[in-house]
């Protein structure tokens, strides 16, 4: 495995359901995301983006194949050793609801450094630094009910860098948000890209944020048709 | 801390639904608060009533005397025992009483009765047969003094100042003995038993009778400390018994009592565990709920690192701060309304249960175990009937999770 790679599928299939009602959602997918690239994955509807990330992401475990980690193979992890892995390795940023509704924008990006036991001082530097990196200094004290659609996102990427995972995944994070909105929202995550050396791979079935990617894999029917860099 | 938070958080997002759930668990532990004094209240009082009306709350006899009142097993020289009462502390009075079945005649008609001997001065500290009388005077130590129930004056046609010839048979194989009394007293004590078949004499007047002497048949004592009355080995009994008499407590000689108490204490019990099994279904329904409307919340924060164990941490703090909700309501409900019983008393009216006479209210009694014990119960009990809805919590599959509600 090269040594820029951070995440690199050998094979990937998940199916669900049997015999007859027997779906495949991914098949035989093998992929290598570098550090530092800006990947989207796109395809229709139905295509497996979802499947992909949450697989790669270490939410859902594959039917076949294996998935490796700065060498591990996540597949073969335990519930526990999971959850710690993406507290600590892996960031995600969800369609919309991404923000636990109780906790102001602060604690919400203060949760998963919480989580890993950060010290409060470290804590507060960090929360404030990522809150300031989205543009969101002095919306803080808010709860996700007091923001727009697309701060409560910037919240959700200050949060998915908060822990500084090795890489972010971002499923379909402007499809509950006007073009706009999106588009915004998808320049911060390529400024922090840029800036910042933030990997991301996000899913998405539009086109004016496909422009904004790097590098774009296609899926069509669980099963990688293109891989275009630009 | 910071599950505690969100738990504190998460329980204001439905505030109707964790009130209710408060409402249901406090509404279970007052009425167990209330309930349990109301019961303690009625147990005391069957004990006062089972001993301070008549028995005592321990008794001394000669071994063998209680299983067949046979009149010869008297306590031929009771002085010892007598000292030994005399300087224990723990003893407030004791009275000496002959006692033996015989026959209560007036002139217009006859009837079967136990006769008491009694010592007037001793009875008082230990009976209530002095406050039970309804007409006339107490025994005064007058050779022809004679109380009886109301229920028997009424069968023997009689009023104060009436003669009666009572008859009974001497000890030790004497012959009958038949004496001349004057009707002093009429008792009442609310249970039929003793009121249609009960007379009281003096105690030397008894023993003359029946050729007894100094002897005794029974030694009723009452405790200095009401809780001693419970102690079935208690050291005055020990100190008491020898191979030749044997000193019981009321749950010893009154068993039927002590049986009904035990049935009580098993019904509090019972509707205990009843009340908070109803709650606890509550709880894991309220729980539940909870859980399926956050499930994709679930999902989230498993999927940014949470573990399963911190979701179980999670509905635990939840539940047992709608514990501690719940144990406040409880508590101050439960222990307003069982105040008021304990001050105005339950309205009973007068009735007999198991030849045991209740004529008071009954005062609901408050005890700590009530706010102390028994909200630590629900509490425990709430958090545990909480531990299925948070395994489920903790074995929610992110992937799956994520795909609801949106």
């Amino acid at each position: 495995m090269n040594h820029d790679i951070v995440i690199q599928t050998f094979g990937l299939t998940r199916t669900y359901g049997e015999a007859e009602a027997k779906v495949t959602a991914l098949s035989g997918v093998d992929l290598a995301i570098k550090a530092g690239e800006f990947t989207a994955i796109v395809g229709p509807s139905g295509s497996g983006k979802t499947t992909l990330l949450h697989l790669i992401g270490g939410l859902d475990r594959p039917s076949a194949g294996h998935i490796e980690l700065g060498g591990t193979n996540i597949a073969e992890m335990s519930g526990t050793q999971l959850s710690d892995l993406r507290r600590d390795q892996i960031g995600f940023i969800f369609q919309a609801y991404n923000l636990i509704p109780v906790l102001s924008a602060r604690e919400n990006v203060e949760y998963v450094m919480l989580l890993q036991g950060m010290d409060p001082a470290e804590r507060k530097r960090r929360t404030d630094l990522m809150l300031q990196l989205v543009g969101l200094e002095g919306l803080g004290e808010r709860r996700p009910a007091q923001l727009s659609g697309g701060q409560q996102q910037r919240v959700a990427v200050a949060r998915a860098m908060a822990s500084s995972p090795a890489i972010i995944f971002a499923d379909e994070p402007t499809a509950n948000l006007d073009s706009k909105t999106g588009v915004a929202l998808l320049d911060l995550m390529k400024r922090l890209n840029e800036d910042e050396g933030v990997t991301f791979v996000f899913s998405t079935h539009d086109e004016k944020i496909m422009d904004i990617a790097r590098r774009l894999v296609y899926l069509h029917d669980g099963v990688i048709e293109r891989d275009e860099r630009r | 801390m910071l599950n505690l938070k969100l738990a504190f958080r998460n329980l204001f997002r439905n505030g109707r639904r964790t009130l209710l759930t408060c409402l249901l668990i406090g509404f279970s532990l007052s009425a167990l608060i209330i309930v349990d004094g109301i019961i303690l209240g009625m147990s005391k009082l069957l004990v006062e009533s089972a001993t301070h009306l008549m028995s005592g709350e321990a008794q001394v006899h000669r071994r063998g005397y209680l299983d067949s009142f046979d009149v010869d097993l008297y306590i031929a020289d009771p002085g010892a025992l007598q000292a030994t009462l005399e300087r224990n502390p723990a003893v407030a009075g004791y009275s000496m009483r002959v006692m033996s079945g015989g026959m209560v005649s007036s002139p217009y008609n006859v009837a079967a009765a136990m006769i008491l001997g009694l010592d007037a001065g001793q009875e008082k500290s230990v009976s209530r047969i002095s406050e039970s009388l309804v007409d006339g005077e107490y025994l005064s130590g007058m050779d022809t003094e004679l109380i009886i129930g109301s229920d028997l004056a009424d069968l023997l046609e009689v009023k104060l100042g009436d003669r009666i010839v009572l008859t009974l048979s001497q000890v030790d194989g004497g012959g009958i003995s038949q004496e001349l009394f004057r009707l002093s007293g009429i008792s009442r004590f609310g249970i039929r038993e003793l009121d249609s078949t009960t007379a009281f004499i003096n105690l030397d007047r008894a023993r003359g009778m029946m050729g007894m002497d100094t002897a005794v048949h029974e030694i009723a004592i009452r405790y200095a400390e009401g809780e001693d009355s419970a102690n079935r080995n208690h050291p005055l009994l020990a100190e008491l018994s020898n191979s030749e008499y044997e000193a019981l407590g009321w749950k010893d000689f009154n068993a039927s009592i002590g049986t009904m108490l035990e049935t009580i204490d098993l019904v509090t019990i019972v509707v205990g565990m009843i009340l908070f099994l109803l709650a606890s279904f509550g709880v894991i329904n309220t729980m539940f709920m909870s859980i399926y409307e956050r499930i994709y919340e679930f999902g989230v924060i498993k999927a940014i690192g949470t573990r399963p164990t911190d979701l179980i941490k999670l509905v635990l703090c939840e539940s047992f701060l709608i514990a501690v909700g719940s144990v406040i309501c409880g508590t101050l409900l439960g222990g307003a309304v069982s105040y008021y019983f304990s001050v105005s008393g339950v309205i009973l009216g007068e009735f007999e249960v198991s030849g045991i006479a209740f004529h008071n209210n009954i005062y609901s009694v408050l005890e700590p175990a009530q706010f102390i014990e028994f909200p630590i119960y629900v509490i425990l009990l709430t958090v545990i009937a909480s531990l299925y809805p948070a395994a489920f919590a903790a074995k929610i599959v992110p992937s799956e999770a994520l795909q609801k509600s949106l």
